[in-house]
């Protein structure tokens, strides 16, 4: 017992000198990585690739955090963004995986994250937006477009099969031990806007709503569905690059007339759905050369997908983006426009 | 006699209600189930909505925000990251937290090293490295911050109150019911409610921790106090010392290494959270396990569920460590003391150097690339799960199709598709016969609350998974287990798989349960069964070790087969601790089974995910977290059986 207070007494002595030890400054690697002769410490994950030539003093920009969402597209624009930031900006970025929707407005409120690069929530945000913690920064660029969708194999064979209206003439191929005697109607994952719902309803469909849960389960269930011929009915968007990869085909509903999901008859299809940049008030009000880039931001969808298919095919996306940045420099100067940087 | 011709009777009685409610189902199959869409709300989730709503909206304003929980918040966040910064996250344009990777992996072995033995440090040391080699050093620290931080915040709360439970029953008396609760919760339930109110992040995942390790610490604490024998305790007071006297000097000496055992149990507890809490923004190993799951790449999840398991081992092995040292410590002669003051000072020295060099030179400050092997494991990892994907998908998906059609969706039309008045009387009945008559109204209650919720339906398939789950669960732990116990042999080969079984997270093996069974419930039965079986084996095991050698040599020299010491002696004089086994695996199979959300499972633990992310159907996910917790003690009461007579403690 004695001796055990003792040792605990040890570590109590040791960690003291150890703090004071390594409080106390003068060269250590902090400050050979901060001046601009010391080579940068390039096998650091967490720390931004210092590149002495272009990095401005990084107090100009501020600790700023990005969300990072689960799907692909995302992570390639996020991950442009963030090195942009920390490159070109000398911005300290973190990058926090979050759901989408409310769990980040969340967090956005609570200071943890301060950019939706890519939104597709269609105005959910709106409660945060008028409590002031959440800003609308523009569209990103990229155009989103959400469906039904079954793998091409399945148009070839049965070419109406895109009609919306008429699935209920194939409800029997999709039936699975999930379904029972129903078709199998693959939904969104749950934070995505869907409306599976609605549409069987009011189009009278023979179909039950299978509720994937993850973008990972409607990915296996395509992959599954080409390769093995297998009938496929589910939920997917563009711009993905899995589709260049598994050929879906869209089952069509008439024209659309809603943008607001909450408000959709079920009659009509999705709408095509300009995404849409978020931030927080706090750092869109603070003069940040961040923010400046946040604004300027923008992306075609063949941009995202650029990036994205090097992240599927094995680069890491610090690689990947890292690889977009350097073939695209005017683009990236487009963004930089107003930073004081080129 | 008499006892055994009661034992038939309850049987045939509950029979009887299996055969009535089975005909009545079928014949009554889709009336009055209480379906519900997604997208509609019942009258209570409705109000559980606008209670969100109006909770977020009081964030900023309202005086219980700004005067208790944002403080707390402040307060716990910034304590965590006090930890953050020393280990884990360089500040502001700095490269390294405070200690580099090297000088931080010596402290840690100097840590171990005073509390246990140069051999376990040294361990410790070796693990630590093993995560720097898989590419996770900075995020393990993460991790291991956290932790540290959490028990110990739970532990000031949780050691005086466990301590004061162990001297007072009537204080036992109060808490119990508190930790019962506490235990059969499965964790995804609160993350929703305490994001709520103290928002995403750090303060949220810890305070989550806390509710989960807290409980495990006050009971293991409180039992170590209550079960000290009374002798030197009534010396003591007979000698006249005061009450704290006798506690200070006897008592908590006395019970020293069991509290020890409770800090064990409570890190533990406070690690294996560490991939839930990332799905509220907690840092740290989760969220390369999670990203995992989103962008399908299983072999980044394995290689972060590994440094979790070699965390856990680490943290595990060196404090039981203390808690032997501390046990065989007080013979050590005067000389073994003497050196172990010479090590701990050397120890200490090399400590200082290995600090000081890790913020003087680069390579003791990040850990080299040269020693990051991340990319050949997570290959590695994904080359096995694409092989199980391509080779065995046939007869996973024949296998699983099979058994939802022929045992899945019959037991689902009975407790789902049937009338919900059906299934609420059927399932009363079956609890007055099997636990008495105070368990079956206590289960009427809480059934006609499940139906309050609105949530009926979901509430009844999340039921029929975590049942069949658990059948499979109780199959498997049963057959291993007696092996088990029976063999020394087998137990030793079983060990590794059992801990890690039980250490790594479930969110691991979900992309490849995925890829092999594809959205079903199914997917979500397997998760249940490979998460709970490790500690259903390990608790048959156990009870089988126990069993008297002398009536399994009388039964055997007696000429009884190996099956028959096994079904006539082993079992039945194993009987409880295989009923403990299937109540744990009830919880823990619950537990999970909410997980299926993930993998299209549906049922509640759908509607909990849903209701995180989409704001206009909060009220949904925290009515199904409501029912998740009534269902969970709806089972565990049911589990529990009739009160046995004896010395067990009745609830």
């Amino acid at each position: 017992m004695k001796r055990v207070g003792k040792g605990a007494g040890l570590v109590v002595t040791l960690a003291a000198a150890g703090l004071a030890l390594a409080a106390c400054g003068g060269g250590t690697v902090n400050e050979a990585a901060s001046s601009s002769a010391a080579p940068a410490p390039a096998e650091s994950s967490a720390a931004a690739p210092a590149e002495s030539s272009a990095a401005p003093a990084p107090a100009d920009c501020g600790s700023w955090g990005v969300a990072m969402h689960a799907w692909v597209g995302y992570t390639a624009s996020a991950q442009v963004l963030s090195d942009v930031a920390r490159e070109k900006l000398g911005c300290d970025i973190t990058q926090t995986t979050l759901d989408e929707a409310g769990v980040t407005y969340d967090a956005m409120e609570a200071g943890s994250v301060d950019v939706i690069i890519e939104d597709w929530g269609g105005g959910r945000w709106q409660e945060w937006v008028d409590r002031g913690a959440i800003v609308e920064v523009g569209l990103n660029g990229n155009v989103g477009l959400i469906g039904m969708y079954v793998p091409q194999w399945m148009c070839d064979e049965y070419p109406d099969i895109t009609d919306g209206t008429k699935l209920n003439e194939y409800a029997d191929l999709f039936k699975t031990p999930e379904s029972g005697d129903k078709g199998a109607w693959l939904e969104g994952p749950p934070g995505y806007t869907t409306i599976g719902e609605k549409l069987i309803e009011a189009n009278g469909l023979n179909y039950k709503i299978i509720n994937t849960g993850s973008e990972a389960a409607l990915i296996e269930a395509f992959t599954k569905g080409n390769d093995n011929k297998e009938a496929v009915l589910g939920y997917f968007y563009e711009p993905q690059n899995f589709l260049a990869k598994v050929p879906l085909c869209r089952i069509n509903f008439p024209a659309n007339d809603w943008t607001d999901a909450a408000k959709a008859s079920g009659l009509t299809d999705y709408p095509e759905t300009p995404l849409v940049k978020l931030a927080t008030v706090k750092l869109m009000d603070s003069g940040s050369p961040f923010a400046t880039l946040v604004q300027n931001f923008e992306c075609t969808n063949e941009d995202q997908n650029q990036v994205a298919l090097d992240i599927e095919s094995g680069m890491t996306p610090e690689e990947a983006a890292q690889k977009w940045i350097d073939a695209n420099p005017d683009k990236v100067a487009a963004w930089l426009e107003g930073t004081g940087v080129s | 006699m008499d006892v055994t011709a009661v034992l038939r009777l309850r049987w045939v009685q509950a029979l009887i209600v299996l055969v009535v409610w089975f005909v009545t189902a079928t014949a009554l199959k889709g009336v009055q189930t209480q379906e519900l869409s997604t997208a509609t709300d019942s009258p209570f989730t409705a109000i559980m909505r606008d209670a969100a709503a109006s909770i977020r909206g009081n964030r900023t304003e309202s005086f219980l925000f700004v005067y208790v929980f944002n403080p707390i918040r402040t307060v716990i966040s910034g304590f965590i990251e006090i930890f953050m910064g020393v280990i884990a996250v360089p500040a502001d344009g700095n490269v390294i937290p405070l200690l580099g990777w090297f000088g931080t992996l010596v402290l840690i072995g100097f840590i171990v090293y005073a509390t246990s033995t140069l051999r376990m440090a040294l361990v410790s040391m070796f693990l630590m490295l093993l995560c720097g080699m898989l590419g996770m050093w900075l995020l393990t620290m993460e991790t291991l911050a956290m932790t540290i931080g959490a028990v110990v915040l739970s532990l000031v709360i949780a050691l005086p109150l466990g301590v004061w439970a162990g001297l007072n029953d009537r204080v036992m008396k109060v808490l119990r019911p508190w930790l019962d609760l506490a235990q059969v919760l499965p964790t995804l339930v609160y993350l929703a409610p305490l994001a709520l109110v103290f928002l995403i992040g750090i303060a949220s995942a810890t305070i989550a921790t806390m509710i989960y390790s807290i409980p495990i610490c006050i009971r293991i604490t409180a039992h170590a106090i209550k079960s000290l024998k009374h002798g030197p305790i009534e010396a003591a007071e007979s000698a006249g010392s005061t009450r704290w006297q006798v506690l200070t000097k006897v008592q908590l000496p006395m019970a020293k290494s069991t509290i020890i055992l409770a800090v064990n149990q409570t890190t533990l507890a406070a690690l294996s959270f560490v991939v839930i809490a990332a799905l509220i923004g907690a840092p740290g190993l989760g969220k390369p396990v999670v990203e995992a799951l989103t962008i399908r790449n299983v072999g980044d999840g394995v290689v972060a569920g590994l440094a979790v398991v070699i965390l856990a081992v680490m943290l595990d092995r060196s404090t039981s460590a203390a808690v032997s040292r501390d046990q065989s410590g007080y013979a050590a002669a005067d000389a073994a003391k003497v050196r172990r003051r010479i090590g701990l000072a050397i120890f200490g020295v090399l400590t200082l150097i290995a600090i000081y060099l890790s913020r003087y030179l680069l390579v003791f400050a990040v850990f080299p690339e040269r020693l990051n092997f991340q990319e050949p494991v997570a290959e590695a990892a994904n080359a096995v799960s694409d092989w199980i994907t391509d080779n065995l998908g046939f007869l996973t998906v024949t296998g699983s199709e099979f058994f939802t059609v022929w045992v899945l969706n019959p037991l689902q039309d009975v407790l789902a598709n049937s009338p919900w008045w059906l299934t609420l009387i059927a399932i009363t009945l079956l609890a007055f016969i099997l636990a008495g008559r105070t368990v079956g109204i206590l289960v009427l209650v809480l059934l006609a609350l499940v139906m309050a919720t609105g949530l009926w339906n979901d509430t009844m398939l999340t039921l029929a998974m975590t049942l069949i789950a658990t059948g499979f669960v109780v199959i498997i732990g049963i057959v291993l287990g007696v092996w088990a116990g029976r063999s020394s042999r087998v137990d030793r080969f079983l060990r590794p798989f059992l801990d890690a079984g039980q250490t790594m997270p479930a969110f691991v093996y979900l992309v490849p349960v995925l890829a092999l069974f594809g959205p079903t419930r199914f997917a979500a039965i397997v998760l249940g069964v490979v998460y709970a079986a490790p500690v259903v084996i390990r608790i048959v095991a156990d009870g089988v070790r126990k069993v008297p050698k002398e009536s399994v040599e009388a039964a055997i020299s007696a000429g009884s087969t190996n099956l028959q010491v096994i079904t006539k002696v082993q079992l039945p004089v194993a009987r409880r601790s295989i009923l403990l086994g299937v109540n744990q695996g009830l919880i823990f199979v619950l537990a999970v089974v909410v997980i299926g959300g993930f993998v299209g499972a549906g049922g509640l633990g759908y509607l909990v995910i849903v209701g995180q992310s989409k704001p206009e159907l909060a009220g949904k996910g925290l009515a199904a977290g409501i029912a998740i917790v009534l269902l969970g003690i709806i089972l565990d009461r049911i589990a529990q059986g009739r009160p046995q007579k004896g010395p067990q403690d009745r609830h």
